[in-house]
């Protein structure tokens, strides 16, 4: 009952005012009239019995506002007066709040968008049932050098059968087929893959359904399911589509459902399994009982409940143990396998990057509030006077606390949401020009827990931003600045405003390094010789159906017949093609090698494979290192022969020539080494996984000695791409009207991708770095142009007493390096420091490369000198005589 | 004086006020003259602290001020207490007489 009568109460108080204060007033006025009535019974005067009476009241007015302060939601409304205070302060110094708006802005923006991206990179979970307690088997190569592996048909069903800790095991395999009818043939991305591989994950199609038991057959698969984006395509968005039949690899197969719209995989990069995948179909019952050394599943493993990932992972150690006991040809390396979280492996590559980012982003907010912190004490300074006349007013210290505070609220709320645009716009930016390993960012959003998040920072940075002037305005003496002349503060407020402008010149060493190693990385990793050219080279694939060209000879027939004709097409210089492009998304092909007779085939090394046409690597510019590139003798009918590269050669058969050496290997993709070939030639080392280093060795084979499909054609021509692709499509469309090219991309872009990361990393460390030394040099600009009205008396009478003018502005340039020499003195330990965070990622560049320090420092002290200089040339363009009289 | 007076009613002041309406309904001045007689000078409650801690029971809703018109004929702002003012009267004294039992006993200790 009580709690509605204090509603009431405070009610009245916030809505009612007017009549409360009319009628406090009339109480007090019949209180006075009252007082008066005693002292003139008492014998006084009407004048005198008045005054008395008032002294008695102890004065209306404080009256009244003691009885305020008593009122409910008295504290709100004076809160709410400093508001619109501090809103009218505000609103009267325009450049003040348009700079720290702007400042704001760009810090809470930054930090807002970037933490939206790491967020949906990092902690935001795959979009499938239970997605943590998805896990990947890897085949753990590391003990014989290389990195991770794909597994094979007969360890997936030895996974399912030996494991209890695991509800099940499902696997994909990524590959290429072609569609045709109801539109152009068209070159499809396809994902073989087990019968239960959908609701392992928990999704269900959109429309139909997805893969099942239903859709096993020992042959060619006959269920296909789409994608939500070749369904629109090619399909229009039939709502009838699923129990459609279409001609995939020119062979019938039933359209049972399509996905939906959102559905994307996310597997680790290395799996090579797209994100966009553009329809699924089953393996066939077949394959437990394939080889057991053709290894190319990517298995995805679901913990059963409360199984813990340890105990998992011991568990699928001690399988992999079990088989290399009970399987002999696994020999003496044994097999190993390799457990991960689904999730964590997916983001291993790109998490240092945006740590990294991250971090720079915080710093470039703590730049941005240390300035508008010392803006804001600038403006208590300048409102001295002001303040002391309000302390003498009466108004406690609390009041003026008060009103800093709401001033810090107003602009940090401003400058949050003008932040929150800021981010949108830069969210925008950045999801369009991710890298592809940052592919999850286009589910970033700006999600409510992220904009709550940024107000309650602004709270807080509104709050810790009124402290600031705070200090300033406690210490100050009131009574000395009223009586006239600069308060008492000013030494120590400059040196306040000088060391918080030390602390960003400090910072923005910190970034232009970090910034300075990205750019070198990235300038290094562009001058790597990737061992080809690719400069005017473009590319595409195509694949030619077996149902039309089922002989090695129809084939071969085929890809002379064509390469001939795209020599022929103008400016054009060369042609060639291989199995796969460098920094390629399809799934590697490696083949086991022994150098000698009798070598252990378990302990065997490993070495990329490709298959290529004879003129692929002039087309590419490879180096000959010894020997000869293929020959159009080099054929089915001929001797096998091999070309392999510096790595395997120096390797296998250190300080002697390979070429006429003898090779094991397995072109036929048996799952073992049992081909006999000799070399005859040796290639520079293909830079074909990473710019960064030598991954594995390589074995080239002639492509009629090991037929491959599709082919990736290499065209070297001086000619313009869109011309050259048209020409292309006109040959086919003479050849074989029904066969498709797709993928059409320059090699330069393949190459790009390999770098995007680091590039996508360095434009933004880099853009942070532009902005940190900009708002340093602004917090320059101000404390310098502080001290030069300080200074102002001093520097007229130096000019008075004969001084020329640019000594005078040397005097207050000196000061600022001053300040330059604090802030790189603190700042290159601290940036030293950083960069060996991101050591990692840096190429060709050590964390403490001297070049970039000794640049980033002079740089910044440049860029203060030229901010001091501004100032203090102003300063002495003033007549000295009219400084000193004004004051 | 003064300032002895002002920290001893502060918790107090309330108490005063409301047992002092219990016995008969006044206006703010006729309260602190009231308090002032009956301790016969000891207390004088000033303007100040008097009217915000009537305004504070008032909002609180333990007494409730009308006009109304004097004897003398002129308006003046008269002061009740209600129902819910009894209630906290009672309450306050309970307290009160706690209060001061507790710091008779720390005095009286040995």
């Amino acid at each position: 009952m009580l709690v509605l009568t204090k509603l009431g109460s405070l009610f009245r108080t916030l809505f009612r005012k007017s009549r409360l204060e009319r009628e406090l007033d009339d109480e007090l006025q019949s209180v006075l009239e009252l007082l008066t009535e005693r002292h003139v019974e008492a014998g006084l005067d009407r004048e005198a019995a008045r005054r008395a009476a008032r002294l008695e009241l102890g004065g209306v007015e404080q009256v009244k506002e003691e009885v305020r302060t008593s009122w409910i939601g008295s504290g709100l409304l004076t809160f709410l007066r400093d508001l619109r205070y501090a809103w009218r302060a505000l609103c009267g110094s325009p450049s003040f709040v348009v700079v720290a708006i702007i400042t704001l802005a760009l810090g809470i923006g930054a930090n807002t968008a970037i933490f939206s991206i790491a967020n949906a990179v990092l902690r935001e979970p795959l979009p499938f049932k239970d997605p943590d307690r998805l896990v990947f088997v890897w085949g753990d190569m590391t003990a014989a050098g290389y990195p991770r592996g794909p597994l094979s048909g007969p360890e997936l069903k030895d996974l399912r059968e030996r494991s209890s800790l695991f509800s099940d095991f499902q696997a994909i395999w990524a590959t290429t087929a072609t569609i045709t009818g109801d539109g152009d043939p068209e070159q499809l991305r396809i994902g073989l893959v087990t019968t239960g591989f959908f609701p392992l994950l928990g999704v269900d199609a959109a429309l139909g359904r997805t893969l099942s038991i239903e859709d096993e057959t020992t042959a060619a698969p006959t269920a296909i399911l789409l994608s939500a984006s070749l369904w629109r395509r090619r399909y229009g968005g039939d709502p009838g589509i699923a129990g459609r039949t279409v001609l995939v690899n020119d062979r019938p197969v039933m359209v049972v459902g399509v996905m939906p719209d959102a559905f994307k995989l996310f597997m680790p990069p290395d799996a090579s399994v797209p994100d966009d995948l553009q329809a699924w179909a089953l393996f066939n019952k077949t394959l437990p009982q394939g080889p057991r050394g053709q290894m190319f599943l990517r298995v995805v493993g679901r913990l059963a409940p409360g199984v813990t990932f340890q105990d998992a992972s011991n568990e699928i150690a001690a399988i992999a143990a079990g088989i290399s006991r009970d399987f002999p040809e696994y020999g003496a390396g044994g097999r190993a396998f390799r457990l991960v979280s689904l999730h964590d492996d997916g983001v291993r590559e790109v998490r240092p990057a945006l740590l990294a980012l991250s971090a720079g982003v915080t710093i470039l907010l703590l730049i941005a509030c240390v300035n508008v912190a010392s803006l804001l004490v600038a403006r208590a300074a300048a409102r001295q006077r002001e303040n002391a006349l309000h302390v003498a007013l009466g108004a406690g210290r609390a009041r003026l606390f008060s009103r800093c505070l709401a001033e810090g609220i107003l602009l940090a709320g401003a400058g949050a949401m003008a932040g929150v645009l800021t981010a949108r716009f830069c969210m925008k930016l950045l999801v369009g020009m991710r890298p592809e390993s940052l592919a999850r960012l286009e589910v970033a959003s700006l999600d409510r827990s992220v904009l709550l998040l940024t107000g309650l920072a602004a709270l807080v940075l509104g709050f810790l931003l009124s402290l600031a002037p705070l200090g300033e305005t406690l210490r100050t003496r009131f009574v000395s600045v009223l009586q006239g002349g600069r308060g008492g503060g000013s030494s120590m407020h400059y040196r306040l405003r000088a060391g918080l402008v030390v602390i960003q010149l400090a910072l923005s060493i910190v970034l232009l390094v970090g910034a300075g190693l990205l750019v070198r990385t990235v300038v290094e990793l562009g001058r790597v010789d990737p061992g080809f050219r690719w400069e005017g080279r473009l590319t595409f694939r195509l694949g030619l159906p077996a149902s039309r060209y089922p002989t090695l000879a129809a084939a071969a027939a085929f890809s002379r017949r064509f390469q001939e004709e795209l020599g022929a097409l103008p400016g054009v210089t060369s042609v060639g093609a291989m199995s796969h492009l460098p920094f390629d998304i399809l799934p590697n092909w490696s083949t086991t090698y022994l150098s000698a007779p009798g070598q252990d085939e378990s302990l065997a090394r490993r070495a990329d494979s490709r298959a290529v046409t004879a003129s692929l690597f002039e087309t590419m510019g490879a180096r000959l290192v010894e020997g000869r590139f293929f020959t159009e003798d080099d054929n089915h009918t001929s001797q096998p022969v091999v070309i392999v590269d510096e790595s395997l050669a120096r390797l296998a058969w250190p300080g002697r020539s390979a070429i006429g050496q003898r090779l094991a290997v397995d072109p036929a993709v048996t799952g073992h080494p049992i081909t006999w070939v000799s070399v005859v030639g040796v290639v520079g080392h293909l830079r074909i996984h990473t710019l960064t280093e030598d991954v594995r060795e390589q074995v080239f084979f002639p492509v009629r000695q090991a037929l491959r499909n599709p082919m990736c054609y290499v065209v070297r021509t001086e000619a313009d791409p869109a011309t050259l692709t048209s020409g292309v499509r006109g040959i086919l469309g003479r050849l074989d009207p029904q066969l498709p090219i797709y993928e059409v991309r320059l090699l330069g872009d393949y190459v790009a991708r390999a770098r995007a990361t680091h590039r996508f990393t360095m434009w933004l460390i880099a853009a942070f770095a532009l902005v940190a030394v900009t708002l340093s040099c602004v917090g320059v600009y101000g404390v310098m142009a502080y001290s030069v009205a300080a200074r102002r008396h001093e520097m007229a009478v130096r000019l008075a007493l004969g001084a020329r003018p640019s000594a005078v502005v040397a005097l207050m340039v000196r000061q600022g390096l001053g300040l330059a020499a604090v802030g790189v003195a603190v700042g290159v330990p601290a940036a030293f420091g950083a960069a060996h965070l991101i050591e990692d990622q840096l190429f060709g560049v050590r964390p403490g490369d001297l070049a970039i320090y000794g640049s980033a420092g002079p740089l910044l002290v440049l860029a203060t000198v030229a901010a001091s200089w501004l100032p203090a040339r102003r300063a002495v363009a003033i007549e000295p005589l009219e400084a000193l009289r004004a004051d | 004086m003064g300032a002895r007076q002002n920290e001893l009613l502060k918790g107090t002041l309330d108490l005063l006020i409301l047992r002092t309406l219990a016995l008969e309904a006044r206006h703010g001045l006729a309260v602190a003259d009231r308090i002032h007689q009956t301790t016969r000078g000891a207390l004088t409650v000033k303007a100040g602290s008097l009217f915000p801690a009537l305004h504070r029971l008032e909002q609180a809703g333990f007494i409730k001020g009308t006009w109304t018109e004097s004897d003398l004929g002129r308006r003046v702002k008269v002061y009740r207490l209600t129902a819910a003012g009894r209630r906290r009267l009672a309450e306050e004294r309970r307290n009160w007489g706690r209060i001061v039992a507790a710091v008779a006993q720390v005095l009286d200790a040995c």
